[in-house]
């Protein structure tokens, strides 16, 4: 009986915690941007080939020993195209270093229709067209918009949902330029995962010892 | 006496995930209870569709700045005894937000109603018959632009002789 008190107590508090956590993911949304540091710190961004704006087939894999920044977005995204000629520029000043921009068009429109807004925004980055597989492998991205910087040994440094400010994404990239995963240290991700394994594999072998 | 245990633990950690999902995941866009509307056989009747965007939040009028910017619109799937004759949307209201503002987008934002006139043919019988539609939008909040959503718009309309 005592056991079974302990249990809804525990029960109780995690769900004050999920509660806790949907609020705050609900608050973080409202007031700006979602900063997911953490969770995909270190992963290897999912590879992908997705049809250009002019027809050619572009592999994210194919800029290993670049920094790209990857940035998904659509036409009806008003907040989008505030932060699409800061990646032109931050190309073209970055470029030299290493970056790659790569633009994601989540959008039903006419590759045409694409284009011609890029086109207008000054965007000479190469524009992709979106699936709802790379948005599913991406962790199914809804909001608008999500940029993924990834470190020139193709694992994520960084996700950014909404509108950042133009210094902030600059200093990210930054970051992203200089950060290089499998030449260093183990990524947290990467440490704690092993070390999770290493844990089921000894609680595995004990198990089959008894 | 263990299993139920197991099963009760089970059920609440379901439901203190699924409420959890509800407050990062909710639709922006709900629809005031429209209860059963009563007409007359060979009238028409205007019903009018009360609506509530989430602070924070403002979607697109049905009549945005852009051909490019996605559009509220209400779409029904009626029966043979009931038609929709017209649907008024009301303007929008033109806003500049923190992402951009120099520009003006027309949207509804806080509470909103979109009249729909709806007719019965004279010879109809007496009866309820379901009106079923949707409302497509798209909303944004001060940073961000949330995909195409649809939420279902559905009410009773009952035929007198």
């Amino acid at each position: 009986m005592k056991r079974n008190a302990l249990v809804f107590v525990a029960l109780f508090v995690a769900i004050l915690a999920m509660l806790a956590s949907g609020k705050y993911l609900d608050r973080t949304r409202k007031h700006g941007a979602i900063k997911l540091v953490g969770n995909v710190q270190g992963v290897p961004a999912p590879d992908f080939t997705l049809q250009s704006l002019d027809g050619s087939n572009v592999k994210l894999s194919d800029f290993r020993g670049k920094a790209v920044l990857l940035n998904f977005w659509a036409t009806w995204c008003p907040p989008c195209k505030v932060e699409m000629p800061w990646f032109e520029d931050l190309q073209k000043q970055y470029a030299k270093d290493g970056l790659v921009v790569l633009g994601v068009a989540m959008d039903d429109s006419e590759p045409a229709t694409i284009a011609k807004f890029a086109s207008e925004l000054g965007v000479n980055y190469q524009v992709l067209l979106g699936t709802d597989k790379v948005s599913d492998d991406y962790g199914d991205v809804q909001y608008l918009p999500t940029t993924f910087y990834i470190g020139r040994d193709g694992a994520i440094v960084d996700k950014m949902t909404g509108l950042l400010d133009r210094k902030e994404i600059e200093e990210t990239v930054k970051k992203t330029l200089n950060t290089n995963y499998r030449s260093s240290s183990v990524p947290q991700n990467q440490a704690k995962a092993e070390a999770k394994a290493v844990a089921v594999k000894d609680f595995a072998a004990k198990d089959a010892a008894r | 006496m263990k299993r139920v245990t197991v099963l009760v633990a089970a059920a609440l950690l379901l439901a203190g995930w699924a409420l959890a999902q509800g407050f990062s995941d909710k639709p922006p866009v709900v629809l005031a209870p429209v209860g059963t509307v009563q007409m007359r056989a060979g009238a028409s009747k205007e019903v009018s569709l009360d609506f509530r965007i989430g602070s924070e939040f403002h979607i697109n009028s049905h009549t945005p700045k852009s051909p490019l910017l996605i559009p509220t619109v209400l779409k029904f799937t009626v029966p043979e005894q009931v038609s929709v004759a017209d649907v008024k949307y009301p303007a929008g209201q033109d806003m500049s937000f923190p992402f951009s503002p120099d520009e003006k987008l027309s949207v509804y934002s806080g509470d909103f109603s979109i009249s729909t006139v709806l007719k019965t043919p004279a010879n109809v019988s007496a009866g309820t018959y379901p009106v079923k539609g949707e409302m497509r939008f798209q909303a944004c909040d001060h940073s961000a632009c949330y995909p195409p959503r649809t939420i279902p718009v559905q009410f009773q309309v009952t035929v007198v002789k």
